[in-house]
């Protein structure tokens, strides 16, 4: 008596589906993280270094190893306002 | 000197006031995170006194030495764009090479020792930076020395 497979397609159907709606999220967030691997326990410190990173090449990602800032980068770190109630 | 994060902000304000004409101009550094990570230890192998002095100014200041530490400030920049200028020319593959391991992997610099190898000893031969570890009890080996690095995901990057 062989493998009764046909009361096993359901279960590859459900694989199938999580499989690829998991890849698919997976190439997404790889494609958002500029074609690195996402970072993750990102602390005080990691934020405000990827917002450098940010101000140095316009992407949270982007990463250079020039010496010099491009021009105007020592201006461009902003004040960030906050409402206030009066 | 803020303190906090602002809470619900929308709007940002950038001041544009350039620098008073008697503060010598000193070109701020365009290397992001993972060159900086990459380079740490050999910048604070060089820039050790520049680094300290500028720490204790700070720490002496309690929280209000923006302006008077700023000699001691463009002192630490001033050594460590000279670090990754001396790095730039003579270690460029090497380091973009473990830069890159870098940003994959989180900035754990234990998840690319392999290619730390590479740096150091290009590093050392040229330029004589050793990167050491301070505060390493003197009976164990340092952790960037070691052979196995226990928390790695793949053994081919140790």
């Amino acid at each position: 008596m062989g493998v009764p497979f046909e009361a096993l397609i359901p279960y590859g159907i459900m694989l199938a589906m999580f499989g690829v709606s998991g890849a698919a999220l997976s190439k997404i967030r790889h494609m958002q993280n500029g074609d690195k691997r996402p970072r993750h326990s990102l602390d005080a410190w990691d934020k405000q270094m990827m917002d450098r990173d940010r101000r140095l090449t316009g992407f949270l990602r982007g990463q250079s190893d020039t010496v010099r800032a491009p021009a105007g980068f020592e201006l461009s770190n902003p004040w960030r306002m906050e409402p206030t109630m009066t | 000197m803020a303190a906090r994060e602002p809470r619900f902000n929308q709007h940002v304000l950038i001041d544009t006031t350039p620098m008073p004409a008697n503060i010598p101009k000193v070109e701020e550094i365009g290397a992001s995170s993972a060159p900086l990570m990459s380079a740490s230890y050999f910048i604070g192998a060089r820039c050790q006194p520049y680094n300290d002095d500028f720490m204790k100014c700070k720490t002496e200041a309690n929280g209000r030495g923006e302006v008077e530490c700023l000699k001691e400030g463009r002192k630490v920049t001033r050594c460590a764009a000279s670090v990754l200028d001396d790095i730039n020319k003579s270690c460029l593959e090497e380091f973009r090479q473990h830069w890159t391991c870098l940003d994959n992997n989180n900035q754990q610099l234990w998840q690319c020792r392999k290619l730390e190898r590479g740096l150091n000893k290009c590093v050392f031969d040229n330029l004589k930076l050793e990167k050491t570890i301070p505060g390493t009890p003197a009976n164990e080996t340092p952790v960037h020395l070691r052979k196995k690095q226990i928390f790695a995901h793949n053994a081919f990057s140790q």
